[in-house]
């Protein structure tokens, strides 16, 4: 291949979306045979970027170049028969159908005009092998699966596709830690058989171990490239953000909390999920939960919250025994529980809800009064939320699924700041989220814990933990097996106990 | 409330606006059959045949708000106009009591259909169309080889046939403050908050702690007592009460709260077009009976017709 004509080009690329505009003037050179990671805030065009490459959107202006020779993609069905796939941050699974059903869903194996279910599995198997997931059953419904091997059969799909560039958005923001090595060992060995890689993710360390070139945009333009590790990491946050980056996470107070517990779990159990759980979290502490992904720390922040039927065990809340019976007796004062749930696109909002209203769901009752709302106290509350967490609206009665994606979590956060709560639970809340925001999550919630609140943290970045957290209780398989404490928060400690690496014999991956 | 006619326009949503247009063109296209179509005697007339099925479309609309249905509508309507004539036949506390007795009826019958949807989980399409079998049940089971009481009290002939003021048909001013009710319902309250909430996402509803199930329950007692009322109202405007006397409102019903931008999935939709959607499908049944067409030709145009302004407002959306 000639060395100077690349595999695939895009020069002078714009887009708006009435009027706003998420993209101008993007280049972008990919080479084959490398893994091209590209970078930018929430917002910075990265995936209108890819969309526009993969057919989703069409650009209003520039071209693209495929082999040297100009291409247009009208749809995501013709970008896929030149050679791109793509993984999207959202899976694009269908949960009710098998993961070979899955895999083959664009043009399964026939025989007769019927689906040749023993073609389609042994089609499966490969991709599925390809993807470095052997482990996974390619009859086994997509809904039994958890989210991480989810992402490995949804990566199997696309290189079921025999791709020539794969486009991996926010591919591993799901996976737990011993997945991410194994998605890594596959897309390395993809790179090395001559696929062209473009990678997206919010995850420094990632990037840095995996890609060999780089791309930063920002506010829709395309900032810089350079050769993977010629510029620090400071570096490339600041080309990132524009601005100075110091002080990722807020400092941390000296001295251990005291005094009564506000949240005391004894002998928690549900199902097989959650085996025995106790711990006791004060006001003013952070305290993590760690561990792999789906080792029941969803089910045991569902379970404060009263989410789930027939749990056992005691949940007490200032010295008080209580059985939560749903979120609403949850929030009531005399708990004050928030949950900021995992998904905020399902969980935490009405997308096509304005701002405005969603942020005053959770305090609705507050703010009304024989059940008419009263307008001058909701806009108040609002506009004290809005500027607490410096959310950015073009104004409040916009659908709060028109924010970025940083923005849309800040709103989940501010509509249960609403009621003032004393204990906050978070399920993973900074998932798929700018370096800005987060950082700015990180000193809110230093603050709300300065401030008296209790905040139990479910983070499946290890990097938050460390850097967030007081204690981290680590769980494995619906028990806690290992608390750590200030500086015994580390990385080594917290991937070591993850999987249990202190204990031979019941090493476990995955 | 002071509001500009430009902020008007941007609140008012596209379908409205366009069912808002249908009517218009519906009255000029009448207007070339015959002149009396622009009287004020003729519309007064059809709007007070509008508010029967504004009623119905009143209860129906909250109901596909949280994205539900309710197709109980024809039985509860009769048991509406049934249990009011019933009351009627009983000496004159019965008389007093006909219409709040028919609406209790009707909202009784809504509370069992909103408890088995939001408690018992039971898909509304089917639960409400048991109801709906079950109610025609005790209907003839009541009605059944003997003849009961079913003249209408003057109190309900004179609400759906009288004209009090300014010769302005009663039965439009009871559509009225049930409309106005209804927009502070829903404008103001954390009731009509919450049910925007829940047609849009039930679960992130019920984990934002909204009375979730309470909410769906008092939505579907809502929507059977405005049914039952327009049964009562019924009755009066024809005197008695028969079987199947609401047979003729269901799919109007669900027409006109989608017609007017009601978003059938829930989460999405304002009164004023389901007012716009009820005017619109009063319109064109008049219309098209006033034209002369035989039953089975009015029944496939005004079928085509809903099918066709559905289809125009579905490629609407994909487009904005």
């Amino acid at each position: 291949m000639d060395a100077n004509i690349p595999l695939f080009q895009m020069n002078g690329v714009a887009k708006s979306y009435g009027g706003v505009r998420a993209l101008e003037e993007a280049h972008l050179r990919v080479e084959a045979g490398r893994i091209h990671a590209v970078l930018g805030e929430n917002g910075a065009g990265k995936s209108t970027l890819i969309k526009i490459m993969s057919g989703v959107v069409q650009a209003d202006a520039g071209d693209m170049a495929l082999d040297g020779a100009k291409i247009l993609f009208p749809s995501p069905k013709a970008a896929n028969a030149a050679g791109i796939a793509c993984i999207f941050q959202e899976l694009s699974l269908i949960p009710d159908l098998s993961v070979a059903d899955n895999i083959a869903i664009a043009n399964p194996p026939r025989r007769f005009g019927l689906i040749d279910r023993r073609a389609q599995r042994r089609f499966a198997e490969e991709a599925l092998a390809r993807a470095g997931a052997e482990d996974i059953h390619p009859l086994a419904p997509v809904k039994d699966l958890p989210l991480s091997r989810r992402q490995m059969v949804e990566i199997a799909k696309a290189l079921a596709r025999m791709p020539r560039i794969l486009i991996l958005d926010e591919a591993t923001s799901a996976l737990t830690a011993g997945d991410v090595a194994k998605v890594f060992a596959v897309l390395k060995r993809l790179r090395d058989e001559g696929l062209a890689l473009l990678y997206i993710s919010h995850r420094m360390q990632e990037i840095d171990e995996l890609a060999d070139d780089c791309s930063v945009f920002r506010n829709g333009r395309h900032v810089a490239s350079y050769l993977a590790g010629s510029k620090s990491r400071n570096d490339v946050v600041e080309l990132m953000i524009g601005r100075e980056y110091s002080h990722v996470f807020p400092p941390k107070p000296n001295a251990a909390k005291q005094g009564a517990p506000a949240l005391e779990v004894a002998g928690l159990c549900w199902s097989h999920q959650l085996n025995d759980i106790s711990f006791a979290a004060r006001p003013g502490e952070i305290v993590g939960l760690g561990g792999l992904d789906g080792q029941g720390q969803r089910e045991l922040l569902l379970a404060l919250f009263g989410v789930l039927r027939g749990v056992s065990g005691d949940i007490a809340v200032n010295g008080v025994v209580r059985r939560a019976r749903g979120p609403r007796a949850a929030k009531a004062s005399s708990s004050a529980m928030a949950l900021i749930p995992e998904d905020r696109k399902t969980e935490g909002l009405m997308l096509p809800m304005s701002v405005r209203d969603n942020l005053t769901l959770p305090a609705l009752d507050s703010l009304a009064r024989f059940g008419i709302i009263d307008r001058s106290r909701e806009q108040d509350a609002v506009d004290t939320m809005v500027k607490l967490l410096a959310i950015k609206a073009a104004n409040l009665d916009i659908p709060v699924g028109a924010l970025s994606g940083g923005n849309q979590q800040k709103v989940v956060i501010a509509k249960w700041l609403m009621i003032a709560p004393r204990i906050i639970l978070l399920n993973d809340p900074t998932r798929g989220i700018d370096v800005g925001t987060k950082q700015e999550i990180y000193q809110l919630l230093r603050k709300l814990a300065d401030d008296g609140a209790t905040i139990l943290f479910y983070s499946t970045d290890y990097d938050e933990l460390i850097g967030c957290c007081d204690r981290v209780l680590v769980m494995y398989d619906g028990a806690i097996t290992r608390e750590l404490v200030g500086a015994e928060i580390t990385e080594h400690a917290l991937v070591s106990s993850a999987f249990r690496i202190q204990e031979p014999g019941e090493i476990q991956l995955g | 409330m002071t509001m500009t006619l430009s902020s008007f326009f941007a609140r008012v949503d596209k379908p409205v606006l366009a069912a808002f247009g249908c009517i218009i063109v519906l009255l000029l296209v009448g207007s070339l059959y015959s002149s009396s179509f622009l009287s004020p005697e003729y519309l007064l007339q059809q709007l007070q045949v509008a508010s029967f099925l504004g009623l119905i479309a009143t209860g129906m609309m909250l109901v596909v708000l949280l994205g539900q249905i309710d197709l109980s509508v024809p039985w509860v309507v009769t048991v509406g106009g049934m249990m009011s004539t019933a009351a009627a036949g009983w000496g004159p506390l019965g008389e007093a009591l006909a219409i709040p007795f028919g609406i209790t009826c009707g909202m009784f019958m809504g509370l069992i259909s909103g408890f088995g949807v939001a408690y018992l989980r039971v898909p509304s399409m089917i639960f409400t169309l048991g109801m709906n079998a079950v109610a025609q049940g005790l209907m003839v089971l009541r009605t059944g080889g003997f003849a009961p009481q079913d003249h209408s009290t003057d109190t309900m002939h004179f609400l759906a046939t009288g004209r009090s003021i300014l010769n302005i048909p009663n039965a439009l001013f009871v559509w009225i403050a049930v409309g106005a009710a209804t927009i502070f319902l829903l404008g103001r309250t954390t009731f009509g908050r919450t049910v925007y909430a829940i047609g849009n996402k039930e679960r992130a509803a019920y984990l934002s702690g909204l009375p979730t199930q309470r909410v769906i329950m008092l939505a579907f007692m809502a929507s059977g007592g405005l049914s039952a009322f327009a049964g009562v109202l019924l009755a009066g405007y024809s005197t008695k009460a028969y079987q199947s006397m609401g047979d003729p409102y269901l799919l109007p019903a669900v027409a006109a709260v989608v017609l007017g931008g009601t978003n059938i999935l829930g989460g999405r939709g304002s009164y004023i077009g389901t007012i716009a959607g009820v005017i619109l499908i009063t319109l064109l049944q008049s219309i098209l009976s006033v034209m002369q067409i035989d039953e089975a030709g009015r029944q496939l145009i005004y079928g085509a017709v809903i099918i066709g302004m559905l289809l125009i407002y579905g490629r609407q959306k994909k487009v904005s």
